[in-house]
C-alpha cells in the first residue's frame, strides 16, 4: 500500500455507511457498499447487497462518495426532532412494511378451523398465527358483523382478506363455488370497490377453480329462505355474508388493500335450518338439538353438514392459493 | 449456569486461551425503532433488508461453539425466519437469548415454544419516561411490559437488557428493578452504553468515572429480590470495586458481513471464519491498555462479562467471592 491518498480514501470509504463508486484504473466503475479492507484489497457488496466483490487495491484509481450517508441522515433527523418522540401509534413494524402480516378475518371459529387447517397453523382461541407458505399470517375469528376495525388496528397488516362462507343469491352458484368480491355493499347502500391490484392477483391465484366474480351484499341478518334470497338478489349482488363490508371499511380507513373470497355454503334455492337464523357462538349443540327434533330435521342437518364440508374444501384450496400468490 | 461453568472449565483444562462464551448473532440490521444511542442500524436500505439465513446462523454457532447465543440486531423479530433460527439453535443445546424491543413480541409468541434454552431478552432502558425517551417513541415501555407479562404467563423465560446513559437517576433505577421483578422477569442485565460514533445522540454516553459513580449508587445495598443475569464480579466492576481488561474475543459477533473484528461494538473489519477471527485479529490493538481511544470508556458487558467469568475461574478466592455474592445478593 504505497499511495497515501488512496489509503486515506479506502479508510474513509470503510468508515462511510453509504454507497461509494469505485473508479478502476481500466476506466470502469463499481458501485457498492465497502464493508472491509485488507492490505491489498477491498470488499464490497453490490447495490442489491446480493453479490460480494473483492477488488485489488492496485486496480483502484479513485473512490467517490456517491450514496446518501445514513449516519448523517439519522443525526439530522434526531437533531430536528430532538425532544419530540415518535407518537404512540407509530407502526410497530417501523419502515419495514413487507414484514407486516396478511390478516385473514373470518366470523366464526368453525371458519377459522378451515383457515388454520389450510395454512397449517395452530389455533389459540379465536386466533391462528405464524408463517405459512413463507408469509407471515394472522387469522382471526372476530364474530359476526364486528371486530374488524380493532383487528386491523392491532395487527397492522399489509393486506386484509375477508374469508369464510357465504350464501348464494345468484342461482348459478352451487355449494362449494367460490365468490371473489369485486365490490361489497351494505344494506344502507354504501358500496366499496375492491382494489384492482388485489383482485388481479386473486384472479390469477384462483384460476382453474369454480370462481364467480361480483358484488357481495353484507346483511345484518341471515337470509334463510329462497324467497328472501331472491328479494336480496334483485340488487345485483351474487352472494351475501355478514362481515365483508366492515372489514373492507376498516381496511380502507387504514389504507390497506383488501380482498374477499368466500365459499358458497347454501345455494339460492335452499332453505337454511331455523337454528342458523340467529347468530350463535357455536353451531354444534343447536344442530344436535335440531337433529333430535325429528327425522326430517335430522336429514336437514346431514345435508347442511355435507354442504359445509364441501364449502370448507373449496375455502381451504382458495386460501392456500391466495396466500402463496401474495408478494 | 452449570452448563456454562462446565464449558469454561473444559476450555481451561484443554489450555485454550481464547475461547468464546457468547456468540453475538446479528441476523439483520433493520429495526422498527430509532434509539438515540444506537449506532447499529445506519446502513443503506439494501443492507438493512438483508437477512442471514437459518443455515448461516446455525453454521456460525457450530463454527464458534459458544454455549450461549445472543440474537441481536436490528430487531430480530423482524427477521422472517427468526423462530426457525431460535428453534435450530435450541435443538443444538445452545442457550439462546433473543434480544428484542418487544414491540412485536406479543404478536409473535405463537411462533415460539417455551424451552429452558430460550429466553427473550427485552430491551428496557429504565422506567417508563427514560425508556420511551431512549427509544424515541411514546408508549414503548407499556407495550414491552405487557409483552413481558404475556410471555411469562405462557411459560417463556424472560430477562431484560438495560443500557444506561448520562442522566440516569439511581433512585429511579432501583424502583425500575423492583418493577421488573414484579413483572416476573427472571434476571436483569445492565450496562453503560457504548459511545457509538454512528449514533445520533453523542452527548449522553457515560464516561468511565461517571459510570462507576452511577452503578455504585444504583447497586449499593442491593435488594435480595433483585436478580441479575450477570456475574457478580462484572457488577462489582461496574461499581468500580474491581478492574478488568476487556476480553473482546469472549463475545464474538457474526453478521451479514462476516465475523466482526474485534468485538460487538467496534467495526474494524471482518474475518471469513471464526478461526481467522481468533488467529489473525491484532488483539493487542484493542482494550484499555492498548491506548485505543475507542476502548477507553467502554465498560460494556460484551467485553467485560467474559473477563469477569474468566476471573471467577482464575482463583479459588474469586470463585468463593462469586459464590458468596450469588448466595447473599451482596455486591
Amino acid at each position: 500500500m504505497s499511495d497515501p491518498r488512496l489509503s486515506e480514501l479506502v479508510e474513509r470509504a470503510f468508515a462511510y455507511r453509504g454507497y461509494v463508486t469505485v473508479l478502476r484504473r481500466d476506466g470502469s466503475e463499481l458501485v457498492g457498499y465497502l464493508y472491509d479492507r485488507g492490505p491489498a484489497h477491498v470488499d464490497l457488496f453490490d447495490e442489491t447487497a446480493a453479490k460480494r466483490t473483492r477488488l485489488a487495491r492496485e486496480e483502484i484509481e479513485d473512490i467517490r462518495f456517491t450514496g446518501d450517508d445514513p449516519v448523517r441522515k439519522s443525526q439530522e433527523i434526531w437533531e430536528r426532532r430532538k425532544g419530540t418522540l415518535e407518537p404512540r401509534d407509530a407502526p410497530a413494524y417501523g419502515l419495514w412494511g413487507e414484514a407486516r402480516p396478511l390478516l385473514l378475518v373470518v366470523a366464526l371459529e368453525h371458519e377459522l378451523r378451515q383457515i388454520s387447517g389450510a395454512l397449517g397453523l395452530r389455533r389459540r382461541g379465536a386466533t391462528a398465527r405464524g408463517r405459512a407458505f413463507g408469509r407471515e399470517v394472522v387469522a382471526l375469528a372476530v364474530g359476526i358483523g364486528g371486530g374488524a376495525a380493532r383487528a386491523v388496528s392491532a395487527e397492522e397488516p399489509r393486506m386484509v382478506i375477508s374469508c369464510g362462507f357465504c350464501g348464494a343469491l345468484d342461482p348459478r352458484l352451487e355449494t362449494g363455488d367460490l365468490v371473489l368480491a369485486t365490490s361489497v355493499r351494505d344494506e344502507g347502500g354504501d358500496q366499496i370497490e375492491a382494489p384492482s391490484a388485489s383482485l388481479e392477483t386473486a384472479r390469477r391465484a384462483l384460476s382453474g377453480l369454480r370462481v364467480f366474480e361480483g358484488q357481495i351484499l353484507c346483511t345484518t341478518s341471515v337470509a334463510a329462505t329462497p324467497a328472501e334470497k331472491l328479494a336480496l338478489g334483485s340488487s345485483g349482488a351474487i352472494a351475501l355474508d355478514m362481515e365483508t363490508h366492515p372489514i373492507a371499511r376498516a381496511a380502507g380507513h387504514a389504507g390497506i388493500p383488501w380482498l374477499a373470497v368466500r365459499a358458497v355454503i347454501d345455494p339460492a334455492s335452499s332453505t337454511l335450518p331455523s337454528f342458523v337464523v340467529e347468530p350463535q357462538r357455536g353451531y354444534v349443540a343447536p344442530a344436535l338439538l335440531h337433529a333430535l327434533s325429528g327425522p326430517r330435521r335430522a336429514m336437514e342437518i346431514v345435508r347442511i353438514a355435507a354442504q359445509a364440508r364441501r364449502a370448507g374444501r373449496s375455502l381451504r384450496e382458495a386460501i392456500h392459493r391466495l396466500i402463496e400468490a401474495q408478494p | 449456569m452449570a452448563a456454562v461453568a462446565r464449558y469454561v472449565l473444559k476450555q481451561r483444562l484443554s489450555g485454550r486461551e481464547k475461547y468464546p462464551l457468547v456468540l453475538m448473532l446479528e441476523p439483520l440490521f433493520r429495526c422498527n425503532l430509532s434509539c438515540t444511542g444506537c449506532g447499529k442500524i445506519q446502513y443503506p436500505v439494501s443492507i438493512l433488508k438483508k437477512n442471514l439465513s437459518v443455515e448461516e446462523c446455525v453454521g456460525a454457532s457450530d463454527e464458534c461453539g459458544a454455549p450461549v447465543v445472543s440474537i441481536a440486531g436490528g430487531e430480530p423479530l423482524l427477521h422472517p425466519q427468526i423462530a426457525e433460527i431460535a428453534r435450530a439453535l435450541v435443538a443444538r443445546n445452545r442457550f439462546v437469548y433473543l434480544c428484542t424491543n418487544a414491540l412485536l413480541l406479543e404478536r409473535k409468541l405463537d411462533e415460539f415454544q417455551p424451552d429452558k434454552h430460550l429466553s427473550f431478552s427485552v430491551h428496557m432502558d429504565g422506567p417508563r419516561a427514560e425508556h420511551d425517551l431512549s427509544v424515541f417513541r411514546e408508549g414503548v415501555y407499556d407495550v414491552a411490559a405487557k409483552a413481558i407479562a404475556a410471555a411469562v404467563k405462557r411459560g417463556f423465560r424472560v430477562t431484560t437488557n438495560t443500557t444506561l446513559f448520562e442522566g440516569a437517576d439511581p433512585a429511579r433505577m432501583r424502583r425500575f428493578f423492583d418493577e421488573m421483578m414484579e413483572l416476573g422477569v427472571e434476571g436483569m442485565m445492565i450496562s453503560p452504553g457504548y459511545s457509538y460514533e454512528k449514533a445520533p445522540d453523542q452527548e449522553h454516553f457515560l464516561r468511565r468515572e461517571r459510570s462507576h459513580k452511577l452503578f455504585a449508587r444504583m447497586l449499593e445495598d442491593p435488594k435480595r429480590s433483585w436478580r441479575f443475569n450477570q456475574s457478580p464480579l462484572f457488577l462489582q466492576f461496574l461499581m468500580g470495586k474491581r478492574d478488568f481488561e476487556c476480553t473482546p474475543w469472549g463475545n464474538p459477533t457474526f453478521n451479514i458481513f462476516g465475523w466482526q473484528r474485534p468485538c460487538y461494538l467496534l467495526q474494524d473489519g471482518y474475518a471469513r471464519s471464526f478461526r481467522e477471527l481468533i488467529e489473525e485479529t491484532e488483539w493487542p490493538k484493542y482494550g484499555r491498555k492498548s491506548g485505543n481511544p475507542k476502548c477507553q470508556d467502554c465498560m460494556v458487558h460484551c467485553g467485560f462479562e467474559p473477563s469477569a467469568v474468566r476471573a471467577t475461574f482464575d482463583s479459588p478466592r474469586a470463585m468463593g467471592e462469586t459464590a458468596l455474592a450469588m448466595m447473599t445478593g451482596r455486591l
